[in-house]
């Protein structure tokens, strides 16, 4: 992979050049200063699969992404705060045809009703699996407090992280990482 | 033909078919639409809870660059009819006074987030500075934040034509009342108070409309009733019906009742829209979000019921005071969900002597508007916990109470006129002792007493309304109850169904094309599912009061029995033989006859040869392959059950408690997706655990709202909440053509009455009761402490 440098080039009217890593593709804008990363993913690069679901407060989690291996709530994270990064968000996760065990879990085990807060909500668990193969539920409990989901009262997405736990600790340790690295 | 028993799809807990595209990030909500072109709406909205405004000045907002456009009141309202009009103005009798409502105020707020000004501009950036920039000047007038002192006569009002701040007013009830009160051995008389809360769906409001001369406007929104808001928008707005489109995006992040109601915005982004010939978009952000919808509940009831010393009920009498806010959004006025909640009050019980004086109240607080469990949280609260009440003060066994009360024949008409269609209420409620293992819990609640540790268990019921059929929902709300489906079978032999109805994430793709796969012999992937957009489905009154499973999916299935009876007829005259539609089957996408198997016609040559080649139809027979059917039930109302049942501890010191269990029984017919039924009862006891533990939409003295942001209003994260577990106990309906009914509305309903009579019976204590939700710890402390 090409490395990614930090360029400084900003100007006076507010703007500046980031390049950023995304699912593995770089890319070079112009963005203003204010803008949040969240719209700059969204509007700038449009992965709309991160959601907004508290404005700028950072409670709802549904904004969730991953930015040098940290969830980060993309809505409080200006744009230009990710020069230089490294970012994951749920268009990087897997294809329709060849889904993430996580996407599969929540599939398989119903971790979904409207689903905006899913994106951020696999996010979270990706996280949680990289570092603790065989999550209790209460600790998927914990690993999920930022992230709120109105629709489904959490038991399936429990049994979701499980499920996506279960498929990962049945592979061996390459393909194990190469799911939960990017 | 096949039988609902026959059935291969309906019952099995299939993934969901909308779901590969959410997972994926490319689910497509109001938010991801953005049209060429496309301006960004801002509202400033009134920092007052009751003020005259004396000035708007825009002047400084105007020359900021990058601003599009400026709107304010007087220019709207002139453009358009008030929004409170006939079409959309619930029905109910009783004495009702409308207020006239504009999109934007024009000379007066009456509460805080009040629209006031519009700004357009080319990005949300410049919209947000712009609003900044708005200078409004405001002389305060009195706040009336309590329905009960805005009842005062010498109070000011809201609506200074009205003559009271009254909005509805009337009875409900049936049988000689004071009868069965001279009679009664016991009359229990409280006042049960249930808070605001109710639904913040993850995903806010939002919508982005566009106009041209040819098409006229068409408005993206994530409405659960585009059919209803395309009528609203044609008259307030003076536009022809077909010069009017109201589309809902494919994904919508859920809505639980709140986007049912029509809010002011529609017609300020569509006027818009239509003044800039641009698109206009306006997503509400989470503040505005918090402090204008899905307020609900905010009731008092003076709750009196008269009792044998057995624990029947005899009558009751009810002297309920809803505070309704504005009573501003159209559809609702704020009065629909008490007038529901007080025609619900007797909710699973027999109670053959009502009567409810119900008056609605308009304060400076935002409208209520519709939740899940519209309307009956607190009158369940309390209603059920009253029983155990009645229980304790009896020195009766909560069970027993409940028992003799409970609706034993169906069907059932209560005394406030709503039908009970079918059930076993009484097996539920079995089914839940036994699943808490009640005796033992008992036993071990005394075995825990010795050591000093406060365990409880209580539960409570919730007849649960399954869709509304015409009978009830014509002279609620205007609109029609029954379900609406279009089956079409394309030539390909591709099977699509259209409905009326949007959904918000409750899997209408999956669980319709399990029953529309069943019914014509197919995989449910030969089928696909469209809705949202007015031009080309069905009239339907919405996604609303568990209406899919109950009237929707069956007009689906009805849409296929039509187009069977001809399918059968064509594949008689392929097959060159003479024979009845019963003797066909519908399996592995063929016709076949069953008195010679090996006879059979596939659905694609069906399709072929009524689509293209119609030469070879039967003599006489029409073209094409659809039919739209309308499903009215034969019964007034259909309901569902659901019992629920708690395990707590209570710590005395604090008054906070831990929920050890919580078991729902449920009951919705037929299942057609047991898996996504289990995802609504979770779902939906945890909405309630929230709404009565932690969530409260509460002001302070002048009116300034106080949960603004999630922060303040908590909505339970998965740490908060126990693990729910939940039994099913199904009795099919006789009234659906599938036995199927709907679930998921009122889940919540039962969840306070359940938890307070937990406490109470971990508390143990002869006066110890709560009457006012939410059951904070300080509130559970409080009634400690004042017996
Ligand atoms: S939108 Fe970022 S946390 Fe809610
Ligand atoms: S699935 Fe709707 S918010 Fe989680």
């Amino acid at each position: 992979m090409n490395q990614l440098k930090e360029l400084q080039k900003s100007s006076a009217d507010g703007t500046k050049t980031i390049q950023v890593r995304v699912n593995g593709q770089i890319v070079e804008r112009e963005v203003h200063i204010r803008m949040l990363l969240v719209d700059f993913l969204r509007e700038e690069l449009g992965l709309t699969g991160t959601h907004v679901g508290c404005s700028v407060e950072g409670r709802c989690g549904a904004c969730t992404i991953l930015l040098n291996g940290e969830n980060v709530k993309s809505c409080l994270t200006l744009a230009v705060q990710a020069d230089g990064a490294n970012i994951l968000t749920v268009e990087g996760l897997g294809t329709p045809d060849n889904l993430h065990p996580i996407q599969e879990g929540f599939w398989e085990k119903h971790g979904l009703q409207c689903g905006f807060c899913t994106p951020g909500m696999m996010m979270s668990a990706y996280n949680l699996l990289k570092v603790n193969p065989h999550p209790s539920s209460d600790e998927i409990r914990e690993a999920i407090v930022g992230n709120l989901c109105r629709c489904t009262g959490y038991e399936h997405i429990i049994e979701a992280v499980q499920y996506a736990a279960e498929r990962l600790s049945s592979m061996s340790k390459e393909e194990r990482e190469k799911l939960l690295t990017y | 033909m096949t039988t609902a028993s026959e059935t291969k799809w309906v019952g099995r807990s299939i993934r969901r078919r909308e779901d590969p595209r959410l997972l994926v990030g490319q689910g497509t909500y109001i938010a991801d639409l953005t049209l060429p072109g496309t301006t960004y709406v801002e509202l400033v909205r009134s920092t007052h809870a009751h003020a005259r405004i004396r000035k708007i000045d825009i002047t400084k907002a105007e020359k900021h660059p990058g601003v599009v456009a400026i709107l304010t009141g007087q220019e709207i309202a002139a453009a358009m009819k008030p929004i409170i009009i006939p079409a959309i103005r619930p029905n109910l009798g009783g004495e009702l006074q409308v207020p006239t409502v504009y999109p934007l105020a024009i000379d007066k707020v009456n509460y805080v987030g009040h629209p006031i000004v519009a700004i357009v501009a080319e990005n949300k950036y410049i919209a947000e500075d712009a609003a900044q920039l708005v200078e409004i000047e405001y002389d305060p007038l009195p706040v009336l934040l309590d329905p009960e002192e805005a009842l005062k006569p010498d109070s000011p009002k809201i609506y200074e034509e009205w003559e009271s701040n009254i909005i509805w007013k009337g009875t409900l009830g049936n049988g000689d009342v004071e009868k069965a009160f001279s009679e009664a051995d016991y009359i229990l008389s409280e006042r049960f108070y249930g808070h605001r809360t109710g639904a913040a769906p993850m995903e806010t409001r939002g919508m982005v409309a566009a106009y041209d001369n040819f098409t006229g406007l068409t408005l993206h929104i994530n409405s659960q009733r585009p059919h209803i808001l395309r009528m609203a928008l044609s008259k307030i707005m003076n536009l022809p019906h077909d010069k009017v489109r109201v589309i809902a995006p494919k994904d919508v992040g859920g809505a639980f009742g709140t986007k049912a109601a029509i809010y002011r915005e529609e017609f300020i982004v569509s006027y818009l829209a239509m003044k800039l010939k641009r698109p206009v978009k306006w997503i509400e952000n989470r503040m505005e979000s918090l402090m204008s919808i899905g307020q609900e509940r905010d009731q008092i009831h003076y709750l009196e019921i008269a009792v044998r010393k057995d624990g029947k009920i005899l009558g009751i009498k009810d002297r309920m005071i809803a505070d309704s806010g504005d009573g501003s959004n159209g559809v609702y006025m704020g009065f629909v969900m008490p007038w529901l909640s007080a025609a619900y009050l007797t909710n699973a019980y027999d109670i053959p002597n009502v009567h409810i004086d119900l008056t609605c109240v308009v304060t400076n607080k935002p409208c209520l508007s519709p939740s899940r469990a519209f309307g009956e949280f607190p009158a369940r609260f309390a209603m059920d916990y009253a029983l155990h009440l009645v229980a304790r003060e009896l020195k009766l066994d909560p069970r027993e109470v409940f028992k003799i009360n409970i609706i034993k024949e169906f069907p059932y008409v209560s005394a406030t006129g709503i039908t009970h269609d079918s059930g076993d209420y009484v097996g539920a409620f079995n089914k839940l002792l036994e699943a808490l293992d009640y005796d033992k819990v008992k036993q071990e609640q005394k075995e825990a007493r010795k050591n000093g540790r406060l365990i409880g268990v209580g539960f409570a019921m919730g007849a649960e309304m399954s869709g509304l059929g015409s009978q009830v929902f014509v002279p609620m709300e205007n609109q029609p109850g029954y379900g609406s489906a279009t089956v079409k079978i394309d030539t390909y032999g591709m099977i699509q169904v259209l409905e009326g109805d949007s959904p918000q994430g409750q899997g209408h793709e999956t669980t319709i094309a399990q029953a529309v796969a069943d019914e014509l012999g197919v995989n449910i992937e030969d089928i696909y599912i469209s809705y949202g957009d007015t031009f080309n489905t069905p009239f339907a009154s919405g996604t609303l009061g568990n209406r899919g499973a109950s009237y929707t999916v069956s007009a689906a299935v009805l849409a296929c029995r039509k187009l069977k009876r001809k399918m059968t007829k064509i594949a008689a005259h392929l097959l060159g033989i003479e024979s009845d539609s019963e003797d066909f089957i519908f399996s592995n996408r063929e016709v076949v006859w069953k008195k010679d198997t090996t006879k059979k016609v596939k659905i694609e040559d069906i399709a072929d040869v009524a689509i293209l080649a119609p030469t070879k139809l039967p003599q006489g027979m029409e073209a094409g392959l659809e039919a739209t059917a309308y499903f009215e039930a034969d019964i007034a109302s259909m309901l569902s059950i659901g019992v629920h049942g708690a395990v707590v501890e209570v710590d005395p010191s604090t008054g906070g408690f831990k929920i050890l269990r919580y078991v729902v029984v449920d009951d919705c017919g037929v299942p057609i997706n047991p898996m996504l039924v289990r995802g609504q009862v979770h779902g939906g006891a945890v909405m309630g655990i929230g709404n009565a533990l932690y969530e409260k939409y509460s002001f302070d003295e002048s009116g300034q709202p106080l949960a603004t942001t999630l922060m303040e209003y908590h909505m339970p994260s998965a740490a908060d909440v126990p693990h729910i577990e939940m039994v099913e106990f199904n009795v099919p309906t006789p009234y659906t053509p599938l036995g199927t009914k709907g679930k998921g509305e009122g889940i919540p309903a039962p969840v306070p009455a359940t938890l307070a009579s937990a406490i109470t019976d971990a508390i143990d204590r002869p006066g110890f009761k709560l009457l006012n939700l939410p059951l904070t710890p300080e509130s559970i402390w409080k009634a400690l402490n004042e017996i």
